[in-house]
């Protein structure tokens, strides 16, 4: 800001010392309105609707104030008179404004409960900022209006993260400094003061990145609340229908990156995420205990030595090593290819072979894994175990029960037993449906005998249910199926995976839609086997996604225009959302994913050893030369745009002493000579006329008359020395 | 008197000077200090006003205390070139063509009421303003240096006047205008009119000798020259002029100017060539000499710049005399532009 501190010196004396009324352009009071609503926009997603409905109640409002404004401004330079009338500004009065203000505060206080703290204080944010603009009174209120605006998108920023967000983010910055720029020089075009904005923003950008690489992250000083939000994708309890309607959703939920190897076939993709094994009739449900009150460390230990002393059951030659990254969802739950390991400290392996995140899922989380794909599961329970994954409530379901028993008695064999279920789903007339029929009480009779039509998660209870029937252990699990194949994410770093003959590039993103449940039986020697019974009833979701059938339904279902399984029927736009979407793969992984051990990393690649004061030193001098860097180029645009010339610092005092006298009401006109200035001043300040009139004559003489260095340095003492009497003088005033 | 003077000196002359033209020109110190500037700047001076103001007293003013020599040459309708330049006659004794010199061969030059001459004889002035020399038959002729033109001239709504062509305007550094008196001013006119000395309304100058000579004249014009001149003042004097070129260059000098030629570009004025910014530079100086200073203070450019640029910048058919247009003039609007302090503005 330094190279722009002489156009400001000036625009100091240039405005006027006292501003009796504050008021923004006609244009201006518009822009910021647009620019208001942008920034409101841009975190609606997060507000309630009570709230959303006042601020735009208070927009509204304001757009109306504006019109008036304008049209009465009109009209009162038409009758020309305008001056000695006063302005008749519209205002709502500060009592009325202050009664609604307080009014939503209490109204934010009592729903805070139900918001968080976060929440909260993103509300009181947003409804400070739409009232603020009723009370524009001064220059002061204009900044702070401005910063709230910024403060607000970067609040937005807390919840969303994609490429997609980010830009739009982006996009509602660069409008709320040009509405600032704007107000400073009004004189000037807006498409100019975009411009302006646009390349300050490039300059900038620049020493951003820099920063954004090498800046250290220190741990936050506060605890940020974490943000209540809903949380997304499966639950930990699932009733019948539950994932019909997920599988409604087109959103992301995470993605897949093979470092090495051929991706598995679609049949192989199933990514487990929870293992349901308590049934109470109604829905399924998961007995571990919660990862948030359990202490880790046991829990941790005992997965680990479970899977480390199994050395026959993993063979190194499987080994498929794979990253994912999943979207905040709120949860704890991470998604693996079973049986998968992994080193990562953040990663809690549990002994279902399932994993967890030690921390809620807010931001979008990358983890390595390594997966065994064929190998067995638990060869060896616990009998308890064992009887827990046979328990079913008494009464329930008879017709299942009885048809269980019968099954049990025709096939001794438990895989047989299973087969047959399968034959029987597979052979009469069962219907694979995002539309489910309602079931009464979500009993399975209903479905299995009488409405025969469900999603894979009516499909997976029930042959589960049969198999414990029968008496062998089986269990719900709840994951996602298959995920689509993305190869235009060409990915820049893969060092490691071009090794790897026949690397594959790419991504696989798997989106809330594959959503699946499928079951686990236990088998004596063979461990946990997975048996999806949709399979049975609809192989070719299996095998490769939805069919067309299921997809029409899916699109009948989803009233939102821009899903992708609208987009999906032009060629050119399924690109550009694959395109899109390889962008913010890449976005995710390197922006988003740039974590404290990542920077540490690239450092340790760039420096070798990390030692604390080897650190600081490239820090602080990626970021001396970056500054260098970016001020130099200003300097020389600076300097060829037209050759600088320094004010003289003569000139700079007398112009001190100017705005000391424009303080006080009276200003130089530009025009005005020294002299006369001098002239002027005896009139209105006589008393300050003898002090002033030595600053004038030192200053003439600097500026005007010829002189040798040393006389210079001479006289320019003597300003000083008049200066500061000036100053006093002043003071005595 | 030596050739060279000090600048105490200096400034006792030049007073002493004002004093003797102010004694006879009455309530009028701001013209004839401009008017002495005019010919210590080596400048030709143009006098406009209404007839009976006192132009042709105060040059004949100007060249008496000078010490010059001088002559008038009144221009009417019928007057031809070869009356202000002089011409060639046969000398019946020996047969040879005898140049017989116009009034022009003189210091001083008064053209009086310069417009109601054809312009053909106008434009015989014009060769001898610029190059100081004439042409008579294919022989040149130098001028006595120094040389001043001093002209008068009518208001041109007047009738019978042939208005001066822009390219003659140029060459005169100034125009001033007397205007009328105040009246304490008319009051002395009327009282020395009607006292003891009548004479002096017949040949007011009769009275007065030469203050200087001719030689103290070219040194004083040479210690014009060397007023020094800060850079400042420099770029104000060119800011001024460019601002009245906007029209005519693309590149707005500066930043600040460009928002300001949207005010200025309806004017229409005719932008000002460099010889008027070299005439403001001399003017300056000789103002700031005559203040007894040996540097220029943007006061001095601002205190010409409506004599010198005026003229230059536009036609004006009418009076020219009150202070009412000079205040709307669109020389005064063009110093309201230019910030003394910053003139080419950061």
């Amino acid at each position: 800001m330094s190279l722009f501190s002489f156009s400001t010196n000036k625009k100091v004396i240039a405005t006027k010392p006292k501003i009796a009324h504050f008021s923004l352009s006609t244009q201006n009071s518009w822009l910021l309105w647009c620019c208001q609503c942008i920034n409101i926009a841009l975190i609606s997603a997060e507000l309630s609707s009570w709230m959303l409905a006042i601020i735009a109640l208070s927009f509204v409002w304001q757009a109306l104030l504006l019109n008036k404004n304008a049209t009465s401004h009109k009209l009162s330079s038409d009758k020309k008179n305008s001056q000695s009338k006063k302005k008749p500004d519209h205002h709502i009065s500060p009592v009325f404004l202050g009664f609604f203000a307080i009014a939503g505060c209490l109204a934010i206080t009592l729903s805070a409960q139900g918001l968080g703290v976060l929440l909260s204080m993103v509300h009181l944010l947003s409804f400070a900022y739409a009232l603020k603009a009723f009370e524009l009174k001064s220059r002061r209120d204009f900044y702070q209006l401005f910063l709230l605006g910024l403060f607000l998108v970067a609040a937005a920023l807390i919840f969303k993260q994609d490429l997609s967000f980010a830009l739009i983010a982006m996009v509602a910055l660069v409008v709320n400094l040009a509405v600032l720029l704007q107000f400073f020089s009004r004189a000037q075009a807006v498409s100019n003061t975009l411009k302006t904005v646009l390349l300050l923003l490039g300059q900038s950008m620049f020493l951003a990145a820099v920063l954004f690489i090498v800046f250290p992250r220190l741990s936050p000083f506060w605890q940020v609340p974490q943000a209540n939000s809903a949380t997304t994708g499966l639950s930990d309890t699932v009733q019948p229908g539950d994932i019909a309607k997920l599988a409604q959703s087109s959103e992301l939920a995470f993605r897949v990156n093979f470092s090495q190897g051929n991706i598995p076939t679609y049949s192989q993709l199933y990514w487990r995420a929870m293992v349901l094994e308590d049934y109470d009739g109604r829905a399924w449900s998961r007995t571990a205990p919660d990862p948030a009150t359990v202490s880790h460390d046991n829990y941790q230990l005992e997965a680990i030595n479970k899977r480390l002393f199994m050395p026959n059951t993993f063979k190194e030659s499987e080994k498929l090593n794979y990253q994912i990254i999943t979207e905040p969802s709120f949860q704890h739950w991470l998604f693996a290819l079973a049986p998968a390991t992994s080193k990562d400290n953040s990663l809690l392996l549990l002994p279902d072979y399932t994993i967890q995140s030690r921390k809620l899922l807010s931001q979008a989380k990358g983890y390595h894994l390594d997966s065994y794909l064929n190998s067995p599961l638990e060869v060896n329970i616990a009998q308890e175990r064992k009887a827990q994954n046979l328990a079913l409530p008494a009464r329930s379901n008879p017709r299942l029960v009885q048809l269980a028993q019968q099954l049990a008695q025709q096939y001794p064999d438990s895989e047989q037993r299973a087969q047959a279920v399968l034959t029987q789903i597979r052979e009469q007339q069962y219907f694979y449906t995002l539309e489910p029929p309602r079931l009464l009480n979500n009993s399975l009779d209903q479905f299995f005998f009488d409405t025969k039509a469900g999603f894979c998660e009516h499909y997976a209870s029930a042959f589960t249910f049969i198999m414990r029937a029968s008496g062998v252990p089986a269990r719900l699990v709840t994951g996602y199926l298959g995920g689509e194949y993305n190869n235009l994410s060409s990915d820049g770093t893969t060092n490691r995976s071009n090794e790897a003959q026949g690397a594959q590039q790419g991504h696989l993103s798997i989106y809330q839609s594959d959503a699946h449940a499928w079951s686990e039986i236990w088998v004596e020697g063979k461990g946990w086997l997975r048996v999806d019974p949709t399979a049975a009833v609809d192989p070719m979701r299996v095998n490769s996604g939805f069919s067309t059938q299921l997809q029409q339904q899916q699109l009948a279902l989803n009233n939102n225009l821009l899903s992708f399984n609208h987009l999906k029927k032009f060629a050119w736009l399924n690109e550009l959302r694959l395109r899109f979407d390889a962008l913010d793969y890449q976005w995710t992984r390197w922006v988003l994913g740039y974590s404290n051990d990542k920077q540490r990393d690239l450092l340790q690649q760039l420096l070798g050893k990390v030692q604390a004061w080897k650190v600081a030193l490239i820090i602080i001098g990626a970021m001396a030369i970056s500054i260098a860097l970016v001020f130099g180029v200003m300097l020389l645009i600076n300097h060829q745009k037209k050759q600088k010339r320094a004010l003289s610092p003569w000139l700079v005092l007398y112009q001190k002493a100017l705005l000391i006298l424009a303080n006080n009401g009276l200003e130089k006109p530009v025009n005005v000579t020294p002299q006369k200035f001098l002239l002027i001043l005896k009139i209105k300040y006589p008393e300050l006329s003898l002090a002033f009139a030595r600053v004038n004559a030192s200053f003439t003489r600097l500026n005007y008359q010829e002189l040798t260095r040393e006389e210079q340095k001479k006289e320019f003492k003597k300003l000083q020395q008049h200066y500061k009497n000036f100053i006093k003088a002043t003071k005595k005033i | 008197m030596s050739p060279v003077l000090s600048p105490s000196e200096n400034q006792q002359v030049i007073q002493d000077i004002l004093a003797t033209i102010e004694s006879v020109v009455l309530g009028k110190p701001q013209e004839c200090k401009l008017a002495l500037a005019c010919l210590l700047a080596q400048g030709h001076l143009l006098i406009e006003d209404l007839p009976g103001m006192g132009k042709t007293t105060l040059a004949h003013m100007l060249a008496t205390t000078l010490g010059l020599s001088y002559q008038r040459i009144q221009f009417t309708s019928d007057l031809l070139p070869a009356d202000v330049v002089g011409f060639s006659m046969l000398n019946h004794t020996d047969n040879s063509f005898e140049l017989h010199k116009g009034a022009i061969f003189n210091q001083v030059v008064l053209a009086d009421e310069i417009n109601r001459a054809s312009p053909k004889t106008q434009s015989a002035l014009l060769e001898a303003m610029a190059e100081e020399q004439v042409s008579i038959d294919g022989a040149t002729y130098e001028l006595p240096s120094p040389f001043f033109v001093i002209a008068t001239q009518n208001p041109l709504s007047h009738s019978g006047t042939y208005p001066l062509p822009e390219s003659q305007l140029d060459r005169f550094m100034m125009r001033l205008s007397l205007g009328f008196p105040d009246l304490a001013a008319e009051k002395k006119i009327l009282l020395s009119h009607n006292g003891k000395n009548k004479t002096l309304t017949k040949a007011p100058t009769v009275n007065h000798t030469a203050i200087i000579d001719q030689a103290g004249l070219l040194a004083m014009q040479q210690a014009v020259q060397e007023v020094t001149v800060a850079n400042d003042v420099l770029e104000y004097i060119i800011a001024l002029s460019h601002i009245s070129r906007s029209a005519y260059v693309d590149k707005p000098l500066t930043a600040q100017q460009s928002n300001k030629t949207g005010s200025l570009g309806d004017l229409h004025c005719n932008p000002l060539s460099p010889r008027a910014s070299k005439a403001l530079l001399s003017a300056a100086k000789a103002v700031a000499f005559i203040d007894n200073r040996d540097y220029v203070l943007p006061d001095d450019v601002q205190a010409v710049f409506y004599v010198v640029c005026q003229h230059r910048l536009e036609q004006t058919p009418t009076q020219i005399l009150s202070q009412h247009a000079q205040k709307n003039s669109i020389a005064q609007r063009i110093l309201e532009q230019v910030d003394v302090l910053n003139p080419l503005a950061y």
